[in-house]
């Protein structure tokens, strides 16, 4: 058996997949004290429907993949390490200067604090060294005042340490001999040294990544080694692996010494489960996927089979937050989901999220004590929710309540009733949404009209079919996971590791010889990989990239590379024609004159997961009966009967027109009149976007 | 307003804004120099077809709020006949653009049907623009051909999308390190070309009247914004000034500026009135019409701070009175504006403020710190690492500065007042990588912020020293007389001061407030900027904040007792009783 547990904020996701390749999954709260006790309980919940003991369950497993929110949450809420950070005697305000750009804050709004630095300055000591920019000692190491510094460490009681020395990247004896200095003076400190971490170029970037590392060893190491430990005493005897922000999975063991890998654990499943059944379900190598919670939307992209990441990781907002200095599948996470409040400014103008009303109170049909609208209020006042069918049927909604509380927030400003609100809140819903999918579109160069949308998330199929009309996706996948595609993801995540090596050379001088052992190198290292974990070679694969730029540029763009090694002139020619095309598609302009420098050379190796195409099985009761109709409004078409259907009641071969409603154990997917949808090979949803009818 | 117009209007002005930002993003990724590429130094806009500016993304505000609009206005009267493909090069501050450093290119967007439906704008800051040395802030230029900067007034550079070589031959043999300036061009070009494409797409996509028709309404909810602003404001006038540093050619005091802010409720008016000023000076410290008006506005907007979208919708509140031939006005050919968008600019955007903070608590701003110290500095020279390759690029490493208001202290990284932040700091190693010096100190300097309610930001303290060859290391720097001032009781904050450290005694010699020098491996050259102005009485401030910038070493525990009359035990918790004496004493005494 196989497992897959994905700790969100809010609950715990567990999905089993056995033998057969059936996956059952499970929802409990997350014990935010102790998380571990929460994957146990998940596991106490799983055993006690498949009529097995917790030891039996736990003992048939082989594999456990981990997603966890728990570093990011360590970081917001402020339980990590205390940790101090050592740098160049001169420059102790690099976490301070930071890299400037106030642009999270709004640009008159001087209300908005300076963001804090990640290390406060109390804890920043200045050490007397400094190296070149060519790797020379300008100053010795002196290493009195490092003692003099470690003194101080243990009075302070200081529980972890970041060393970021500038250049430590060409020369890093001094950041090592302070590593050492530190383990023998402290040796139950934990330290993170700068050049070991992240060997880039940037002191702030290298000095944040270093100091959010060091910040989260001591919690994620207790926590990672904690969960392999009990879950070995519960009768697990399989491997414990964990994903990584790149979407990759890695042994816990391996990340509890670098635990920053860790910080997107959480959203970087969905993009994975999204890739997944894009492929399977629509044969597509192009997907946007969007996962819909209940407060925010985290959007992801698959372009030509491979999951788009970002050079540039954040926690909390851009640039008012702290940079990881690495790059991660690039998730935007918008504040638009299903429990985002709608509200009116004083001039009229209508917005959804980034407020919400989360879990507790809730929406107002929720009848809990929330009465400010939300998406959810306005589907159900659209017809679009069955107050009686909502999340399997667990909790009884009020429409009047709902009602209610669009009519007295959003319709009373705007002069109209209810159901205009709503088709108005949904709308701008949409919208939201539909900006961060652009917003990363754009960026990334990929046209929308030649990619499938993949929803997932509790709230993804409400507006999936208006979303992708609006930003020109012709088609639509829901997969049978639905609800918990995540969770899903873990299960589909390849076993991975990047390998990279910095080797600077030009078009102009291109240096083959080097460049073909670099290559080299990384295929080793790739291959040593794949022998570690047992993988095959027809099964794993071995991609390269390199990171390249015109000269005096400073912001690479990584161009795949199509050959393993550069035979031949054509092949140098053709890497040079590549560049200049990603440059025109991505910035429309080329520049034929100038020079193109290649800096960073990548491979990354990808072991699949051994299952074929898993099959869902729902415990809850989904609709039963012949479909029935009801009255929806839809803010394109306006209000009409649609059918309600039952997944299982979309036969193979059958294509449902809209407007219909289909409704999944865990979500409700809305089709729009004009569009038609049909079961996709795995049990989802496949949508095939029409015009809009209206 | 329809409802349904309220759900098309949000959508439809977030995609404008997001064509803007991508067109930032090209611009970022693209460049060449270190001032675009790492510093951000440039802005993209997208105007209406007749001249009226709809969107910023996260523009520089001194780039964009009044110029741009001049620019498409210009492009227009000089080129009657707009075709699809054209694209122009804009810099002259006597035709809409801040100052001559800020190269911009413009491309109409013209439609199918051959109708021109918006301008993009692209404006970019320069490491060179071809000035007679090597800075692109020429402070003692006596006029623009002293200064000697090429000017461009809307000359097209694109026809049919290809360039026009004369154009591009003219640029690479009057500006200095020639491929960068062609690198940069082509980001500047990109980015109106992405502009121009997602214009099309769109305007295709929902209709050309239907854009129209939103983009007035888009005007319109912003205007209505800003009357509910100007309604809840306190009616009356305030007049407040601010000094510029002198440097040779600005009278012996330096430069006063002085506003005059009106508010009326009836009509919703915000007037400022700058005719009280003097003539333009021999120098180039003048303000451009673009920044003139803008520096005005971002006052204003910076005074209200609120969320009111800055485009010509909110501008209509807006009256700014401008006199010909005023170093603060409309500057008449020859005059030269090499240094408008920075040193006397952020003078008056200071002054509109605190006539502001005049009118009422919870008003205005206090001065943002003068710029730009010796971190600064344009720096140009040869590269023994590089075979001698020759460099011009400015350095941003400091200049804090930022301001208290009346609700939160001042931002740390403003690094000029018309930027508001936007900018980047340079990273040390990327500047070492690329200029042969090396940065030795880079830090806050204590005891330096205006202190306050509500305390402006420390000073920042940099320096550098060439490491293999002479470089020439120019800047302009205000503020080391007439330090930024504080509002509503908030103090002054510290002045700002360069030095060059000799090398053969180590000697400190204190820097003018202009220079152009030439620093030898051994030498180094230090800039402290100014601390920002305090927003209230530091003795209402909230104890906790001076427990926490004590403990964060932002101010001593001496200057906390004198000057904001907290009283700390050895353990660094607050002696509350201690400090209720002093602030009680403290009160009565003043």
């Amino acid at each position: 058996m196989r497992f897959a547990v994905d700790t969100g904020g809010t609950f715990t996701d567990l999905v089993v997949a056995d033998a057969e390749g059936r996956l059952r999954f499970y929802k409990t709260p997350t014990t935010a004290k102790d998380r571990v006790e929460g994957v146990l309980t998940s596991f106490r919940l799983a055993s006690d429907d498949l009529d097995l003991s917790r030891s039996e369950l736990l003992g048939r497993g082989e594999l456990l993949v981990h997603g966890t929110t728990t570093a990011t949450n360590a970081i917001v809420t402020g339980e990590t390490a205390k940790t101090a950070f050592l740098t160049t005697a001169g420059h102790p305000d690099v976490l301070v200067f930071r890299e400037g750009g106030r642009m999270g804050a709004p640009m008159f709004d001087y209300s908005i604090p300076y963001p804090k630095p990640y290390v406060p300055r109390a804890l920043t000591f200045e050490v007397p060294e400094r190296i070149g920019a060519d790797g020379e000692v300008v100053v010795p190491l002196d290493e009195e005042a490092v003692m003099a510094v470690i003194g101080r460490l243990r009075e302070l009681e200081v529980q972890a340490v970041a060393v970021c020395f500038l250049w430590s990247i060409v020369n890093h004896a001094h950041e090592r001999r302070v590593g050492e200095l530190i383990h023998n003076a402290l040796p139950g400190v934990q330290v993170t040294l700068s050049h070991a971490l992240n060997p880039t170029l940037r002191e702030y970037r290298r000095a944040s990544s270093a100091c959010i590392d060091a910040s989260l060893k001591p919690l994620m190491g207790r926590y990672l080694r904690g969960l392999e430990v009990r879950l070995r005493d519960g009768g697990y005897r399989g491997r414990v692996l964990v994903v990584t922000s790149q979407g990759t999975v890695r042994d816990a063991s391996e990340l509890a010494s670098m635990p920053i890998h860790t910080v997107k654990s959480g959203p970087a499943m969905s993009p994975v489960a999204g890739r997944h059944y894009a492929r399977t379900d629509f044969d597509a190598h192009t997907a946007i996927v969007i996962d819909v919670g209940g407060t925010t939307s985290d959007v992801s992209l698959i372009r030509r089979g491979q999951i788009s990441e970002t050079r540039e990781t954040w926690l909390g907002p851009p640039f008012l937050g702290h940079m990881t200095g690495f790059p991660s599948i690039d998730v935007r996470s918008v504040g638009a989901g299903g429990g985002s409040i709608a509200s009116v400014d004083e001039a009229g103008l209508l917005r959804v999220g980034p407020e919400s009303a989360g879990a507790h109170p809730g929406p107002a049909c929720y009848g809990s004590g929330g009465t400010r609208p939300t998406l959810t209020d306005a589907c159900l006042v659209l017809g679009i929710i069955d107050r009686k069918h909502f999340l399997g049927g667990r909790i009884s909604l009020s429409a009047d309540a709902a009602r209610v509380a669009i009519e007295e927030h959003v319709g009373r400003k705007l002069e109209v009733d209810a159901t205009a609100a709503a088709s108005a809140i949904l709308a701008v819903a949409t919208e939201t949404m539909a900006l961060a999918i652009e917003d990363i579109t754009v960026r990334q160069g990929m046209d929308p009209s030649t990619a499938v949308l993949v929803g997932g998330g509790g709230a993804a199929g409400l507006n999936a079919v208006s979303l992708a009309r609006r930003i020109g996706c012709p088609s639509v996948l829901i997969p049978h996971t639905g609800a918990a595609l995540s969770a899903a993801g873990a299960l589909l995540s390849p076993i991975g590791e990047d390998f990279a090596e910095v080797h600077v050379t030009a078009r102009r001088s291109f240096d083959v010889g080097g460049v073909n052992a670099v290559l080299e190198r990384l295929r080793a290292a790739c291959e040593d990989f794949m022998r570690r974990i047992g993988a095959t070679a027809p099964l794993a694969s071995i991609e390269y990239a390199v990171e390249a730029r015109y000269a005096n540029q400073v912001w690479e763009i990584k161009l795949p590379v199509a050959v393993e090694r550069f035979d031949s002139e054509d092949d140098v020619e053709r890497l040079h024609r590549d560049f200049h095309a990603l440059h025109r598609e991505t910035f429309a302009v080329d520049d034929e004159r100038a020079n193109i420098e290649f800096i960073t050379w990548r491979a990354r190796v990808s072991c699949p997961p051994e299952s074929s195409s898993p099959q869902w099985v729902a415990r809850t009761a989904a609709r039963t009966g012949a479909p029935t109709r009801r009255n929806v409004h839809f803010p394109d078409a306006g209000a009409m009967e649609a059918r309600i259907l039952a997944t299982d009641q979309i036969l193979p071969g059958l294509r449902i027109p809209g407007p219909a409603i289909v409704e999944f154990p865990f979500t409700t997917i809305v089709i729009n009149p004009g569009s038609s949808a049909e079961r996709s090979g795995s049990g989802g949803l496949r949508i095939r976007v029409g015009p809009s009818v209206g | 307003m329809h409802m349904q117009s309220a759900a098309t209007l949000s959508i439809i002005s977030q995609r404008l804004e997001g064509v803007a930002l991508r067109m930032q993003n090209t611009l970022l990724r693209t460049a060449r120099s270190g001032v675009i590429n790492t510093g951000r130094d440039f802005s993209c806009c997208i105007l209406s077809a007749d001249a009226r500016l709809v969107a910023v993304g996260n523009s520089l505000p001194v780039h964009v709020m009044a110029g741009p609009d001049l620019m498409a206005r210009s492009m227009m009267d000089l080129h009657p006949e707009l075709r699809r493909g054209d694209a122009f090069l804009h810099n002259s501050p006597y035709h809409g653009c801040s100052h001559a450093a800020d190269l911009s290119v413009l491309v109409p967007v013209i439609d199918r049907s051959s109708t021109h439906r918006f301008t993009v704008l692209a404006k970019a800051h320069q490491a060179d623009i071809g000035n007679s040395i090597p800075t692109t802030y020429h402070a003692v230029a006596r006029d623009v051909y002293e200064e000697g900067a090429l000017i461009f007034a809307a000359t097209r550079i694109q026809s049919e999308y290809r360039d026009i070589d004369d154009i591009v031959r003219i640029c690479e043999l009057r500006i200095r390190v020639p491929e960068q300036w062609r690198g940069d061009y082509l980001a500047s070009l990109g980015a109106a070309r992405i502009g121009e494409r997602e214009l099309l797409s769109l305007g295709e996509e929902i209709g050309w009247e239907t854009l129209d028709d939103i983009v007035e309404q888009w005007f319109d909810y912003s205007e209505q914004r800003m009357i509910s602003a100007v309604r809840a404001l306190p009616e009356g006038s305030a007049e407040a000034v601010c000094i510029h540093d002198p440097m040779p050619g600005t009278p012996g005091e330096g430069v006063p500026v002085r506003a005059k802010v009106t508010v009326r409720r009836a009509g919703a008016r915000i007037e400022v009135d700058l005719r009280d000023n003097i003539d333009c000076i021999p120098c180039g410290l003048n303000l451009s019409e673009a920044c003139a008006r803008t520096a005005a506005m971002v006052g204003i907007f910076n005074s209200l701070g609120l969320r009111i979208p800055p485009n010509t919708g909110s501008f209509r509140c807006i009256d700014i009175h401008l006199r010909e031939n005023c170093v603060v006005g409309v500057p008449i050919h020859p005059t030269s504006c090499s240094v408008a968008t920075s040193n006397v600019s952020d003078r008056l955007i200071g002054t509109v403020q605190l006539a502001f903070a005049k009118l009422g608590g919870g008003l205005g701003m206090a001065e943002v710190g003068a710029c730009q110290t010796a971190a600064q500095a344009v720096i140009s020279g040869s590269d023994a690492r590089y075979g001698d390759a020759r460099f011009v690029n400015q350095l941003i490493l400091g200049d804090t500065l930022g301001a208290a208001g009346p609700r939160e202290d001042g931002w740390l990284g403003m690094i000029t007042a018309g930027t508001a932040g936007m900018s980047f700091y340079d990273s040390v190693e990327v500047d070492e990588l690329h200029y042969p010096i090396r940065i030795e100190e880079r830090r806050l300097v204590p005891d330096t912020e205006g202190a306050g309610e509500f305390r402006g930001a420390p000073s920042s303290r940099v320096s550098f020293a060439p490491t293999h060859s002479p470089i020439r290391v120019l800047y302009q720097s205000d503020g080391g007389i007439n330090a930024p001032q504080g509002a509503r009781g908030g103090l002054a904050g510290a002045p700002s001061r360069n030095f060059k450290v000799e090398s053969a005694n180590g000697e400190c010699v204190e820097l003018g407030a202009w220079e152009d020098l030439e620093l030898e491996p051994g030498e180094r050259i230090v800039g402290i900027s100014c601390g920002g102005g305090g927003y209230g009485s530091p003795q209402h401030r909230d104890v906790r904040r001076v427990k926490a910038d004590v403990a964060e070493g932002y101010i001593s525990p001496l200057r906390a007792m004198r000057v904001y009359g907290v009283v700390l035990k050895t353990d660094g918790e607050v002696d509350e009783e201690a400090t209720l004496r002093l602030r009680v004493a403290l009160a009565s005494a003043s």
